[in-house]
């Protein structure tokens, strides 16, 4: 009980920080598409507002969140991925540097250069974790013994030794890529005013329309792949729930988008995101890692948990840690509530 | 490559050696610096005077661009437990996973909340809000160092662990977990230590202001808060912290105190050698110039204590690297010295009214900036040597830690790319940090005007 209870604090962990900086990554990719002047560039960066460290915060947590309760699968997976986890912190380490630094120097050809670099390790961000997202899907070739290390990319074929990039990982990388760029847009569209507000709102309709075939295109694929993701749904009532979610924030996004409701189209495509995650991980459940090689090799919540006695002592603090990092944020995002607009006002920062 | 025959997990740790001690320079200043923001926009508060809010307003860019780096640095490390340091993550998760869990949940989110906030929101959030950012941040800073030490003290001296059935570690008593008595020691030692590089960058800002003629005012608020807590930091970061956590290692690591010592041969009346080289080859230091029994007090408390040496330890339990735990240790004791003397100098001079305008101890002050980093990473190099061959001490061997599906050569090309992206990173700051100052603190009329309102 206890263990299906943290696999879900890594899940919901895990998911929170893809909402949350997934519309920083989306925002980031769609820069130079939303702004035209350097100053409406620096209003896309003061959109993505003061708390960006805060939303970046909830990937060493769910860091943590593994480490401390499924201190296996951190070992064998970290391990396995290595270099392309280390492509992903060499990302993040760029992409922090260069929404921090771009708006210290008020010159022209400076933030230029830390845009380009923002909309580049927000794409590849974007990219990467779509990746990963996939291969955590589709499974790596783990042995009997628990540990894998995985090439770049072998045959390209979704079967047997695998490698990161194959067909089914690409395609889940640019539908995340997709996704996650909807996302920013639908949050640029809640933020911002003036004509970066125009474009982003003609682009999150393009792009959610986009995502449509996408996601068709991609749950078929997924179904040939990884078929449990979709039979194990109907055993699963959390999973329906989950589906509910997603069902009812896809109507929010869509009426939101149309009738210019942008708070409420927002909202939508964050929760839809979390309940397409969330059910995802609900019906996989136990499994957190599947192996390509031999089905029975499987990391599982029960075969990588720490031992009953932690989970029980985290599980006494973690809710109260939760309720404090969420009182912080009500408290600074009050005085951040108003949509930006490209003025002189929005040369620092935030 | 072949380095795994000799010392198997010689990459692994160079690479975490180099983005932890990386890293660490820029929480010791944001630790250091955060109690004085706390304290001048307090000042500001009580008192309605302009040069406080200058202060902390100057202070408060500068502490965001070393938060922002230190930030990124810092994620990195989260994950190399998993990515390098696989056996131990394994085997050691169920305990020491706590602490690197909550520092994430109890102070990385505290943190994070309120520090662009506390950079660039002063006029949004209104003097009080503000003034709460910055207790916030300060006291996450704090935190998320107190978590990591409670994690590095029970690799030094576990505590409150029990051993499953499986040969894995669990968490058997909170309370012993997180009172670990080494714990409490290194913390205040460590903040001790950050409080020192806070005052010491102070100071030197000061220093130079001083030196130039130029913000005649603010350079003189930041010698004289910079040089009375820097001295106050300097005599504890040697005693009670520095003296407690050597009685810690005396007791509980006591081949380490040897080997810090160079000490190979036991004997009551140990020696303290202020000078000397140990050639480990010959089992002796050469050319000592030591103080009898000196060792033996700082360890035991009495100048008879039989201090034990290296050669009564199984060679299996020495640290490997007895030269530069060696030099690291006698160099960081060096240098917390001298930053007594220096801070005690500069308060001698206030009081005589003379701290702004001796201009020999301005350009002192102005050049120790770099010594209390080169110190702290001493310290911390002097801890993480000291325990080797241990990982975990007693417990597990570094050689059984690493991550051993991981090849040498993926570690050092990630060591590489590493190296490169925080050179370019170490650059980056220095340039605007530079900037900063070169603007200074009175220059930011303009610089607030510019703000969001």
């Amino acid at each position: 009980m206890i263990v299906a209870v943290w696999y879900g604090i890594v899940a919901f962990s895990l998911s929170t920080y893809v909402v949350l900086d997934g519309r920083n990554f989306g925002a980031g990719m769609l820069q130079r598409f939303v702004a035209r002047e350097p100053l409406e560039r620096r209003q896309v960066i003061a959109a993505i507002g003061p708390l960006w460290t805060w939303h970046e915060v909830w990937f060493v947590s769910t860091g943590g969140a593994i480490f401390l309760a499924f201190p296996r699968l951190l070992a064998s997976a970290f391990s396995g991925y290595y270099l392309a986890l280390f492509l992903i912190l060499w990302c993040v380490v760029l992409r922090g540097v260069s929404i921090e630094v771009g708006g210290h120097i008020d010159d022209r050809l400076w933030q230029t250069f830390w845009d380009a670099v923002f909309t580049l390790s927000s794409a590849l961000l974007a990219l990467l974790f779509g990746a990963a997202l996939g291969n955590v899907i589709r499974g790596v070739p783990l042995h009997a013994d628990g540990t894998f290390y995985m090439t770049f990319f072998t045959d390209f074929r979704a079967k047997g030794d695998v490698g990161l990039l194959d067909a089914y990982t690409v395609s889940v990388a640019f539908f995340c890529a997709l996704v996650l760029a909807a996302h920013g847009a639908t949050y640029l569209t809640a933020r911002t005013e003036g004509p970066v507000h125009a474009r982003a709102v003609a682009m999150a309709r393009r792009l959610w329309l986009a995502a449509i075939p996408g996601f068709l295109a991609i749950s078929m694929f997924t179904s040939r792949v990884r078929p449990e993701l979709f039979q194990g749904l109907a055993s699963r009532p959390l999973a329906w729930l989950g589906v509910a979610t997603c069902a009812g924030s896809a109507v929010a996004l869509f009426t939101g988008l149309r009738s210019g409701q942008e708070q409420r189209a927002f909202l939508g495509s964050s929760f839809l995101l979390q309940g397409i995650l969330m059910s995802g991980a609900a019906t996989l459940f136990p499994v957190m890692l599947f192996s390509t090689l031999d089905a029975n090799d499987r990391l599982t919540a029960h075969n990588c948990a720490a031992p009953h006695e932690s989970l029980v002592a985290a599980s006494l603090w973690w809710p109260f840690s939760l309720i404090l990092a969420f009182v912080y944020v009500f408290v600074v995002r009050h005085y951040y509530s108003d949509r930006v607009r490209a003025s002189r006002d929005t040369a620092t920062p935030y | 490559m072949d380095s795994n025959l000799t010392n198997p997990a010689l990459w692994h740790r160079i690479q975490f050696a180099f983005t932890i001690t990386y890293h660490y320079l820029f929480p010791q200043l944001t630790m250091g610096l955060g109690w004085f923001l706390v304290y001048w926009k307090w000042t500001a508060l009580r008192t309605g005077e302009e040069k406080y809010n200058r202060a902390s307003r100057f202070w408060a860019r500068i502490f965001g661009l070393n938060f922002a780096v230190g930030v990124v640095t810092g994620i990195p490390m989260e994950f190399q437990f998993g990515t390098n340091w696989a056996g131990f993550s394994r085997y050691a998760g169920g305990i020491v996973g706590q602490t690197l869990a909550m520092e994430g949940m109890f102070a990385f989110f505290l943190e994070s909340a309120f520090v662009g906030a506390l950079v660039w929101g002063e006029k949004r959030l209104g003097p009080r809000v503000h003034f709460l950012a910055a207790i916030g941040v300060a006291t996450g800073s704090w935190l998320s160092g107190f978590f990591i030490l409670v994690t590095n003290a029970f690799m030094q001296r576990p505590a409150g662990y029990a051993i499953t059935a499986d040969g894995l570690l669990m968490l058997n008593s909170a309370r012993d977990y997180l009172m670990n008595p080494w714990a409490w020691v290194e913390f205040s030692h460590n903040q001790a230590a950050a409080l020192v590089t806070g005052s010491f960058a102070i100071s030197a800002v000061g220093a130079f202001y001083a030196l130039r003629g130029v913000h005649a005012e603010q350079a003189r608020l930041y010698l004289r808060a910079g040089t009375l807590v820097g001295l106050f930091a300097s005599v504890a970061v040697a005693f009670p912290t520095g003296d407690a956590q050597a009685k810690m290692v005396g007791r509980h690591q006591p081949v380490t105190m040897a080997a810090m010592e160079g000490r190979f041969e036991g004997g009551s009346l140990a020696e303290l050698c202020l000078i000397g080289q140990p050639n480990v080859k010959e089992q002796r230091l050469e050319n000592p110039i030591a103080l009898p029994g000196a060792l033996s007090f700082l360890a035991y408390g009495t100048f008879e204590s039989y201090v034990k040496g290296l050669n009564e330890f199984p060679r299996d339990t020495w640290p490997d690297s007895i030269e530069i735990l060696y030099y690291s240790f006698h160099i960081m004791i060096t240098l917390g010295t001298i930053f007594i003397g220096i801070m005690g100098w500069a308060v001698v001079q206030r009081l005589r009214g003379r701290l702004e305008i001796s201009t020999r101890l301005l350009w002192i002050l102005l050049l120790s900036l770099p010594f209390p980093y080169i110190a702290t990473s001493l310290g911390w190099a002097t801890a993480e040597l000291g325990r080797q061959p241990w990982l975990i001490y007693g417990l597990l061997r570094t050689r059984d830690g690493y991550s051993k599906v991981v090849s040498d050569g993926d570690v050092l090309f990630t060591l590489i790319g590493f190296v490169g992206l925080y050179f370019v990173l170490g650059v980056l700051f220095l340039y605007l940090t530079g900037r900063e100052i070169q603007h200074g603190p009175d220059g930011d009329a303009a610089h607030a005007a510019a703000q969001p309102t």
